[in-house]
């Protein structure tokens, strides 16, 4: 299968093609990084297409430079699956996602959903987030009676700091 | 999206540790350092099914199995298994492998234990034609699989899926843990077994308590027992199944230690504790938890994933106090033992099983002669 039929399949298939498209894709490793948005956005799909689409993304590693732009739009979906996932891609990206921290600083400040609210503070740290705004939702974080958040946002400190 | 140790979930653990801790079921003992989750047991629903059955795996194989030989393997299991652990050892083990001597009723002096990340393991997967049966294979070749990246709402995979290991005669049995994980998509381990060459104690099963939230996916602890002829003496074990979070591998890892050295000191009688899982991270990358005196890891210098890239997986404790390891491992090939393509194997998971090979007597521990008391008698 090549990768725009794949595509094809995910976006625009049956709930079985998507489904086969999300597996076939979690089954490429790290070559199905291509595939990063429309795997991110198939998280709000069914049930069996999103759990393929989550096996995807957990090993796909970091997605190319051209899906951040998609990525960070995809932070402010409705579905919280969608937003987990755009937001450690994001993290993933590391530096080269850097200019857009301030849509995670939002989402660590404001997200209700704790996951999504751990996973900004990780992704501020994998990105060396530095901006003022960046620095002192990661130290407001660290003070959270969350334990992990407060241990990732405090880790996610030290490079800003150095 | 739920937060992931919702109020509920911990009403749900107080109300049912409550229940097993005050005396009904005798799950929870106080001096182990796990929560106790709900434990579906099997009962041997398959048992009833006659041996001749085995054949589905060629009937229904679709592709999955277009050549594998029509071998019954209802008669051999154990003949079977061996031949394929031979295979698989031939191939990648670093041991010589020795003929099997009579011990027990069971015909075979050592526990083959596997690990075997069977990616997405849910509905879906198992619905697919020829897939239960050749699952049902590979676990036959084994006494006891961990398995990570059970994902499915309902409860009836696991099941459905011994149901077929059992379907040629064998008994197998299972214990799964709890759905786990930080976002709304959740996985479980489960460890199925051999019912005729190794048992669990009900009283110690478990998953890591982890109040840091150092996990994602907490490890899922249950002790076995070799079943032998003297119950005294058989190899007893802690088995920790792991499967890490990829964008936290280094931070798991370290806190894999911890949990290790916890598990050491959970029972006074049990010294012996096997950490095996998808690391995510090969025998170079194992931090902390490589570094503890004497962690020694069966799985190295080969690749474990399906695609032969990277080295995932592995099967770990400290030497000095699990002497019954008997040197043989290896990683279970799929397209190699089944006949798949590269494709096909893919199919099955991302992940190769990976083993190691045990003698079913305990090891008198190295100070001292006497062997340790068991709370089996």
């Amino acid at each position: 299968m090549n990768s725009a039929t794949v595509l094809q399949q995910l976006l625009q298939g049956s709930p079985s093609e998507r489904a086969a498209a999300a597996e076939y894709l979690a089954q490429q490793g790290t070559e199905a990084a291509y595939a990063a948005c429309e795997l991110t956005a198939a998280c709000g799909d069914t049930e069996t297409v999103s759990d393929w689409a989550v096996a995807a993304l957990e090993q796909l590693g970091a997605p190319p430079s051209s899906a951040i732009e998609s990525l960070v739009s995809m932070t402010q979906s409705a579905n919280p699956r969608t937003v987990y996932w755009a937001v450690t891609l994001l993290g993933r990206s590391g530096p080269d996602a850097a200019v857009h921290q301030q849509v995670l600083v939002t989402l660590l400040q404001h997200s209700e959903d704790l996951a999504v609210q751990e996973k900004a503070a990780w992704s501020l740290g994998r990105m060396r987030a530095n901006s003022l705004e960046a620095t002192q939702a990661l130290q407001q974080a660290a003070q959270s009676t969350e334990k992990r958040l407060s241990r990732v946002a405090t880790r996610s400190l030290q490079p800003t700091q150095t | 999206m739920a937060r992931k140790k919702s109020k509920f979930s911990l009403l749900m653990w107080l109300i049912i540790s409550g229940i097993s801790g005050g005396g009904i079921t005798g799950y929870l003992k106080p001096n182990i350092p796990v929560i106790g989750p709900l434990i579906a047991k099997f009962t041997d629903k398959g048992q009833n099914l006659t041996a001749g059955s085995g054949n589905l795996l060629t009937e229904s194989a679709d592709g999955l199995l277009n050549n594998q030989s029509s071998g019954d393997y209802g008669g051999s299991v154990v003949a079977g298994r061996l031949a394929s652990a031979r295979q698989a050892s031939n191939r990648q083990q670093q041991g010589t492998v020795q003929p099997t001597t009579v011990a027990g009723n069971q015909g075979n002096a050592n526990l083959l234990i596997a690990s075997f990340n069977i990616q997405v393991l849910g509905q879906s997967k198992i619905s697919k034609p020829g897939m239960k049966e050749l699952l049902a294979h590979v676990i036959r070749q084994f006494d006891l699989v961990a398995i990570q990246e059970v994902r499915a709402k309902g409860d009836n995979v696991i099941p459905d899926l011994v149901t077929t290991v059992n379907s040629n005669g064998s008994r197998y049995n299972f214990v799964i843990g709890p759905r786990l994980g930080r976002s709304n998509s959740k996985e479980q381990y489960t460890y199925v077994f051999n019912t005729n060459t190794v048992e669990h104690d009900p009283s110690s099963v478990g998953t890591v308590n982890d109040p840091k939230d150092l996990l994602h996916r907490e490890p899922f602890v249950t002790r076995f027992r070799a079943r032998t002829q003297s119950p005294a003496q058989a190899f007893t074990f802690w088995m920790v199944n792991i499967h890490t979070d990829p964008d936290e591998v280094p931070e798991e890892v370290d806190a894999l230690a911890d949990v290790f050295q916890v598990m050491q000191k959970a029972r006074a009688d049990e010294d012996d504790v096997i950490l095996l899982g998808d690391l995510n991270a090969s025998e170079k990358q194992l931090g902390r938890l490589g570094k503890l005196p004497g962690m020694q890891w069966t799985v190295s210098g080969v690749t474990t994933n399906t695609r032969k890239t990277k080295a995932y997986d592995n099967i770990l404790f400290q030497g000095q106090a699990t002497r019954e390891y008997t040197g043989r491992w290896g990683v279970y090939d799929l397209e190699r033992n089944l006949g798949l393509s590269r494709e096909q194997a893919l199919q099955v998971s991302d992940h190769l099983p990976v083993w190691a090979e045990f003698r079913v007597w305990e090891a008198p521990p190295p100070t001292s002669p006497v062997g340790r008391p068991s709370l089996y008698n």
